[in-house]
């Protein structure tokens, strides 16, 4: 059936809600493909209505296979590009997420073009915060907002020493608990180094 | 703690550091300000003319607070408070600019296509200059990927464009006594209602779109 390959695109990425599945190419072909052949296949028997058009009263047989293509095409398209659009919006609230390195796990998942994507929107979003003020404004800080200055929070993983604003050096070892300043730790947090614990 | 003491008093300190006031707005002002836009900004559904000139003056009196919280004790309780106070007021503007953002992003064709012809017909443009950089450069990386998805088969790229939906209900609170507000849901017997100063009243964005604009309500 037409579509029905681009179908099982989306698909495939509406079952991932949280994560970027590997960017599947083989299907994204298979979709280029049928396009193209169904495109050529629309060229030729529009061509043939286009000429047999011209004698009087004629309902030509092909209308009904020339409709069909050209909605077929066009499903097609739509969903190719709602398959990337949508990645590249999970890529979007990842930047948010990470930072602009992204962690090579991930990374792996991108195709070429998404990996230039990613650099691009990280480059002019970079280019938006600094231009904020006189020296900038950190966008991806302050996401939620503050309840206390100080929070209790859980170290994940041994991240070493971590030096704080006022100058005191921490080692943060695995499992310690410490209690932080809010601002000083939330990079921190999103990274997966703390855990918060409410 | 009363928000309004701790305000005033971080007013207070702004005042007796910095004896060369220029700003002729108080503090308290501007945050009042710029919650108010903040909050009409995240109800609304499409952008809003941008009030960069506030984020600006707010921005401003951030950085004199935090200088001046950098001279107090560090045992002073009251440098708690006032730490608070500035994270808050720091979260205020960027959930704002976040806002816009998210806006500008997922309705980006739609909204540089108004800017264009606001910028045609001689209107202020909605977007402040660093923000249309940004939006022109995003839409054209989005297109760019399009188009090297499409690159088998130059030529039958069409893409739909996302616009806000401005009909969505929203919730206002009238700052004027505003007459003959009309009610339009697309029908042609239209409705009109009377707003009090105060008055609280659930509709359609669209018909109170120009209202929220001007400033005569704001959304809550």
């Amino acid at each position: 059936m037409f579509a029905e390959k681009a179908c099982s695109l989306i698909k495939e990425l509406s079952r991932c809600e949280e994560g970027l599945p590997p960017y599947n190419i083989e299907l994204v072909k298979e979709v280029c493909t049928e396009i193209k052949q169904l495109h050529e296949q629309n060229k030729e028997d529009g061509a043939i209505v286009a000429n047999e058009s011209e004698i009087a009263g004629n309902v030509n047989p092909l209308y009904p296979t020339l409709r069909i293509g050209s909605a077929a095409v066009k499903r097609n398209i739509r969903c190719l590009l709602a398959y990337h659009y949508n990645r590249l919006r999970t890529l979007r609230t990842m930047r948010w997420q990470f930072g602009s390195i992204l962690p090579p796990d991930i990374k792996t998942n991108l195709s070429s073009d998404e990996i230039d994507w990613f650099s691009k929107y990280s480059s002019c979003l970079g280019k938006y915060m600094r231009s904020i003020g006189e020296d900038g404004l950190n966008l991806c800080l302050d996401l939620r907002p503050p309840k206390s200055l100080y929070i209790e929070v859980k170290c994940l993983i041994d991240y070493g020493k971590f030096e704080l604003s006022d100058g005191t050096v921490l080692l943060l070892k695995k499992d310690s608990r410490h209690y932080l300043p809010r601002s000083e730790c939330e990079e921190l947090i999103t990274q997966g180094v703390f855990h918060h614990i409410v | 703690m009363d928000e309004i003491d701790i305000e005033s008093a971080l007013n207070e300190i702004e005042n007796e550091s910095d004896d060369e006031d220029e700003v002729q707005i108080s503090l308290p002002e501007i945050i009042q300000l710029m919650e108010e836009t903040w909050l009409n900004e995240k109800f609304s559904p499409e952008i809003l003319p941008n009030k960069m000139e506030i984020v600006e003056l707010l921005l401003d009196q951030i950085t004199t607070l935090e200088t001046n919280l950098k001279k107090l004790n560090n045992s002073d309780f009251k440098k708690g408070l006032y730490q608070m106070e500035v994270d808050r007021l720091r979260f205020l503007i960027s959930s704002y600019l976040r806002k816009r953002l998210e806006k500008i992003e997922i309705f980006c064709t739609a909204i540089l296509e108004q800017e264009k012809l606001r910028s045609q017909q001689g209107k202020d443009n909605y977007l402040s200059q660093n923000e249309l950089q940004f939006a022109q450069e995003y839409d054209q990386s989005i297109k760019d990927n399009f188009e090297s998805v499409m690159r088998f088969c130059p030529g039958i790229i069409e893409t739909q464009i996302i616009s806000p939906n401005i009909h969505s209900m929203v919730f206002l609170k009238s700052k004027e006594n505003i007459d003959g507000i009309v009610i339009d849901d697309g029908n042609d017997d239209n409705d009109l209602i009377d707003l009090t100063t105060g008055a609280q009243v659930l509709i359609g964005y669209k018909s109170i779109s120009n209202l929220v604009k001007n400033g005569d309500v704001h959304l809550i």
